[in-house]
């Protein structure tokens, strides 16, 4: 009679911990939602013509930035070679 | 005889297009349309973005074709017209065209990359940094000669100063009508044309006359703020009437060497060692490539390839005529240098006052450089006077000789001093990249070499100090043995490419001529050293040593890159 008693406790307590644990945790996850969006909007702000969007706002509108989003990744994977490029922009004749 | 050259160069450079360049294109880089070319794989409509072939051509071509295509040959007019006509067209066909071509391609099956890059990958990390090191040398190197070549121009006529003063005012208007005015292109490149037209005839009325250290300053102050104003205030707008003063120079000359039907005053060989660098005797093997740059081949060639040509290839089959084609009209160029000096140059130094007693055909090799050197018509100058007097045998007569003398002094003078200020924004970038290991380890020392204005300044000035040297022949002959060194890195790690990723059975092509190059830069490089610069330090210590330890250093930088070479076995064709 006192086992289960014990153990339907033990397993409230085990929810309660659960349910908090998860509360904390998916307060932290909107917080890391938040700061992705943050990061993303410190970046790529700019690109969608807002100095200082709604991070919702942003993040909903990044999709139509993909050429952008294209972009900037060609220019980071060319960032350390661009003596060539620059030769051939501006010429040497 | 005028007319027989110029036909014949058209003639060996088309056959060997078709023939021998075809035969690099299907056997040794096996260009394929069904490969994607990373203008369409990596699209992003800026960079990365198609291009129709002959746009394409015609950039490409602008950015390899500047001053000194003219400059080289008109010095190796000393050996006779036949030994630099020969050194341009086997140059040209055989390393300079498969250089510039294998650089295109290579950068191409390697997404858009540099040669820089390539060379890293195929080669070693080690040969990369020394790229970084000797373009910069060579930057430095460039900034002095041409310095000293429109300075010593500008001097002996000072009607070209003046022209080139208007087409900077003329560029600065137009730049204006442009971007602030936005008028019509076509009006405004109209307009931009007879502003073009107006410097030049304005330069006749009135020259400027100053002395050349006055101008050493003024080129100083010049490259310094081009380099850090927006590009289109100036540099754009300028490029764009030079490339106007390009294709009509070019057509011009083609013209007149066609009809000039005239023989040839200049002998066709003196001797193998004519007096030239530092009034040595100069041989022609290995000393050529110092002297003929990039009429025959070009280091800066690759760079412009593998940076933006090869992002815009619409398709494979495009790079033949884009990257072999556009260095043949760059060697066609030359060509018509040769012919116009050859056929009209002995008049004109006679004209100048050199006596048939003091130059003439037994005593050619002895007495050239001294000869023009004295009555001040030595190099581009005697180009000029040359290509003026040959527009004048033809039909083109109308046009008067002192408007078209002031167009190829302007021709020569605006690319020359394109690539001054062009040349500073690349060694800006040169400095802050290899500042780069100071960041974390001198912080201070990092942040002052890349301050933007100390960046700009530090090429700029030892460039100028060099030319104040006077010495324009030593600097000519440096910077042709920094972008010979460049071009034979290049090479070389084009013959990599072709044998070590392409495993072509006849990259041999590549591999031969590279390795042809190298040993001919090398020993050139070291003869020039041994032989030449001793002079130049007893006759100017300071400017002497600076272009020594240049010298040296490029040198073992080449050492290293061969050893790197050979380790990889990058050579080996499999």
């Amino acid at each position: 009679m006192v086992l289960p008693i014990l153990e339907f406790f033990k397993r409230i307590l085990s929810d309660f911990d659960t349910a908090h644990r998860e509360s904390a945790a998916a307060l932290t996850g909107v917080e890391v939602k938040e700061l992705e969006n943050i990061f993303a909007l410190l970046l790529l702000g700019s690109f969608i013509g807002l100095p200082a969007p709604p991070s919702f706002l942003a993040v909903e509108l990044l999709p139509f930035m993909e050429r952008e989003l294209k972009v900037l990744n060609s220019r980071a994977r060319d960032a350390g070679d661009m003596l060539a490029e620059m030769v051939g922009t501006i010429g040497i004749g | 005889m005028t007319t027989v050259i110029i036909v014949i160069g058209l003639l060996i450079y088309l056959i060997l297009y078709f023939t021998y360049g075809k035969k690099i294109e299907r056997d040794v880089v096996v260009a394929s349309d069904d490969t994607e070319a990373p203008s369409k794989r990596l699209y992003d409509g800026v960079d990365y973005i198609s291009a129709r072939k002959e746009v394409l051509f015609g950039h490409h071509f602008a950015s390899i074709a500047g001053a000194a295509p003219i400059i080289g040959p008109a010095m190796a007019i000393c050996w006779g017209w036949v030994p630099g006509l020969l050194w341009v067209w086997f140059g040209n066909i055989f390393i300079g065209a498969v250089h510039d071509y294998l650089a295109l391609m290579a950068s191409v099956r390697y997404d858009g990359k540099s040669i820089q890059f390539v060379a890293t990958d195929l080669i070693g990390k080690r040969t990369g940094t020394a790229f970084y090191w000797i373009v910069f040398f060579l930057l430095i190197l460039v900034v002095a000669a041409f310095s000293a070549i429109v300075g010593g121009m500008f001097v002996r006529t000072p009607a070209i100063a003046a022209a080139y003063a208007w087409k900077i005012a003329a560029a600065l208007i137009l730049g204006v009508l442009l971007y602030r005015v936005k008028m019509n292109f076509v009006v405004a490149t109209i307009i931009g044309i007879v502003m073009l037209c107006a410097a030049i005839w304005l330069g006749t009325v009135k020259g400027i006359p100053l002395s050349y250290t006055t101008w050493m300053w003024v080129f100083f102050f010049y490259i310094v703020i081009a380099a850090a104003i927006p590009v289109n205030v100036l540099l754009q707008p300028r490029d764009y009437l030079n490339s106007w003063l390009l294709y009509s120079g070019l057509l011009i000359g083609f013209i007149a060497a066609i009809f000039a039907f005239r023989g040839f005053e200049v002998p066709a060989f003196s001797s193998f060692s004519p007096v030239l660098l530092g009034g040595k005797p100069t041989p022609f093997w290995p000393a050529i490539p110092l002297i003929i740059a990039c009429g025959s081949l070009s280091g800066f060639h690759s760079l412009v390839a593998s940076g933006t040509t090869s992002k815009q290839l619409a398709k494979e089959s495009d790079g033949l005529p884009i990257g072999y084609g556009a260095m043949f009209t760059e060697g066609f160029l030359s060509t018509i240098v040769i012919v116009s000096i050859a056929g009209f140059g002995y008049t004109a130094l006679r004209n100048a006052g050199v006596t048939a007693e003091t130059l003439n055909a037994g005593n050619w090799g002895a007495m050239f450089t001294k000869a023009a050197g004295s009555v001040k018509l030595a190099g581009p100058s005697l180009f000029v006077q040359s290509y003026a007097d040959m527009v004048g045998s033809t039909w083109l007569g109308f046009i008067p000789t002192k408007i078209v003398k002031v167009l190829a002094g302007m021709w020569v003078a605006s690319f020359a001093t394109t690539t001054l200020d062009t040349t500073n924004r690349l060694a800006r970038y040169c400095v802050s990249e290899m500042a780069a290991p100071l960041k974390d380890s001198a912080t201070g020392l990092y942040k002052a070499l890349t301050n933007r204005w100390v960046a700009s300044v530090i090429p700029a000035a030892i460039g100028i100090w060099l030319a104040a040297s006077g010495n324009w022949l030593i600097i000519w002959a440096s910077f042709g043995a920094a972008n010979q060194l460049i071009a034979a890195i290049a090479l070389m790690t084009g013959a990599a490419f072709a044998a070590k990723k392409l495993k072509s059975s006849f990259a041999n092509v590549a591999v031969i001529p590279a390795w042809i190059l190298w040993i001919t830069v090398t020993c050139g490089t070291a003869w020039f050293i041994i032989v030449v610069q001793p002079g130049a330090i007893a006759a100017k210590p300071g400017p002497g040593w600076t272009v020594m330890v240049l010298l040296c250093v490029m040198l073992v930088l080449n050492f290293v890159f061969i050893w790197d070479f050979m380790k990889s076995k990058a050579y080996k064709v499999e």
